[in-house]
């Protein structure tokens, strides 16, 4: 846990760096639990870098074209997210599933400047366009146990070199990683849950059943059934698997 | 030549992988360009045994690797000061290792330093869903540029977008279909099979019979150990 809470810092000061309204609040920031907020305007700096228009951050979720809008640059009210057609987004979901490259897409009406700046970028390539009759760049970010996301910044005059691509990816994920640590509800939930309760849990994820599991611990059926009632409780979980999903998922057992 | 003109240099030179060859070349320029002597790339298994470390692409001598083990180098590549893109790195330095007594002893550490690995850093990458780890050692402690990893962190992790099927396990694969994925997710999410029919439109029937393959594809006993696996390996 302390390592985790100490890479955070780190993460937190990588962007505090390129904050444009000056270094004195980085120690302050780095400090802050992230709220989606915080991250809107983390991601709003990242925009201004690039002269990007507007921005959209995403989850992907596990089926194969559901992009799910987390926070856009009308926060708290939506644009892009209203504008991503379900249907255009399958390519871009399996894209960002397997790969970590960015994408663009050029508006067909503009001038064509556009097109050279993103077509002079190593290792990004084109693909059909988000959000329709607009220029866009998509970063596909990636934190623990899979987590997928996707940035989407759009605007006809951005501007990106080939060496601020890796800085403002790297932004992009550091953010991300930010994001999908608020949990809401999990907080706090995981102070009580006993040593036995948690030994319950991790057989229960090894495929045991409640037999075997009181065989093994040398329990009666009963308790270690009530062992994990009480440790889905506690964890604020419905059903078993759900414990045992929302255990690994916190790190409680591996 | 500074590091930036560097990157721009590798960047003409092999943004097309395509072979093993390839891949080699390029880690090998890309070690070169922060200044490091030596690159290794790790995936760490989910399996039974926690800490395996399969070995997808190294230049450390062989000795050295089986001196050191498996075990030691899938803990180098998930140890406390391993860095996700977008987090600053910071090395072990295996001639002190004060901050990273609890994964490395002593003798550990010095064998490393002897064998060539004064500092070592470690990225994480991702490739899609797919993470790797790649350790990157010097012999001389301060010789590899901070400024570059963060660059070549993410330019690493491009390259190896492009071939991917140099890094796969066909036992870490992603064994299942759209829809059981989806399944597995929902229930993860503590739903009830009517409840994923009704979130999917589909039969309950239909619902367990995703479940029931999902179950067979990882060879689980139950529901919870098919669940477990599939968060265990990322696929949810």
């Amino acid at each position: 846990m302390t390592y985790q809470a100490a890479r955070h810092d780190d993460e937190a000061s990588v962007n505090d760096q390129r904050n444009p309204f000056g270094s004195s609040s980085a120690g302050v920031e780095a400090r802050q639990a992230v709220s989606i907020a915080d991250a809107v305007r983390r991601c709003r700096w990242i925009a201004i870098d690039l002269n990007a228009a507007s921005f959209g951050f995403f989850m992907v979720g596990p089926s194969p074209d559901r992009l799910v809008p987390c926070f856009d640059s009308a926060y708290p009210d939506f644009s892009i997210g209203k504008l991503i057609a379900v249907r255009d987004c399958e390519e871009i979901v399996r894209h960002v599933r397997l790969s970590t490259q960015p994408r663009w897409w050029v508006d067909d009406c503009s001038d064509g400047a556009m097109r050279a700046r993103f077509e002079a970028l190593s290792w990004a390539a084109s693909t059909a366009p988000l959000v329709n009759a607009s220029t866009g760049l998509a970063f596909p970010v990636h934190a623990e146990r899979g987590r997928c996301g996707l940035v989407v910044f759009t605007g006809n005059e951005m501007t990106l070199e080939q060496d601020a691509l890796y800085d403002i990816h790297a932004r992009c994920f550091s953010l991300f990683s930010a994001v999908s640590r608020i949990r809401p509800g999990d907080i706090g939930l995981t102070r009580a849950i006993s040593r036995r309760e948690l030994e319950c849990l991790k057989l229960t994820a090894n495929g045991y059943t409640s037999e075997e599991i009181a065989g093994l611990l040398k329990l009666s059926v009963h308790t270690a059934n009530q062992y994990l009632t009480q440790s889905a409780q506690k964890l604020n979980a419905v059903s078993r698997m759900q414990a045992v999903a929302k255990a690994l998922r916190l790190g409680l057992i591996e | 030549m500074t590091a930036s003109a560097a990157l721009l240099r590798s960047d003409t030179v092999s943004t097309r992988l395509a072979s093993r060859g390839d891949l080699t070349s390029f880690l090998m320029e890309l070690t070169a360009e922060i200044g490091a002597d030596s690159y290794m790339l790790v995936a760490i298994g989910h399996g039974e045994v926690k800490n395996d470390a399969r070995i997808v692409a190294s230049n450390w001598i062989f000795d050295a690797i089986e001196l050191i083990g498996r075990r030691l180098i899938a803990s180098l590549a998930q140890g406390p000061l391993t860095a996700v893109p977008g987090s600053r790195p910071s090395a072990l330095v295996t001639g002190e290792a004060p901050c990273a007594r609890d994964f490395l002893s002593g003798e550990e550490a010095t064998l490393l330093d002897v064998l060539g690995h004064a500092e070592i850093y470690s990225l994480a990458l991702n490739v899609g869903r797919q993470r790797f780890f790649i350790l990157m050692s010097a012999s001389q402690t301060g010789q590899i540029e901070q400024s570059a990893l963060m660059k070549a962190q993410l330019k690493c992790c491009y390259a190896l977008c492009q071939v991917p099927q140099l890094l796969v396990d066909t036992a870490a694969q992603d064994p299942l279909s759209d829809r059981e994925r989806e399944c597995l997710f929902w229930v993860s999410e503590g739903k009830t099979t009517d409840e994923v029919a009704v979130i999917l439109g589909v039969s309950s029937n239909t619902v367990n019979s995703y479940i029931t393959h999902a179950i067979q594809k990882f060879s689980a006993s139950n529901r919870a150990m098919a669940i477990a696996t599939a968060i265990r390996s990322g696929i949810i």
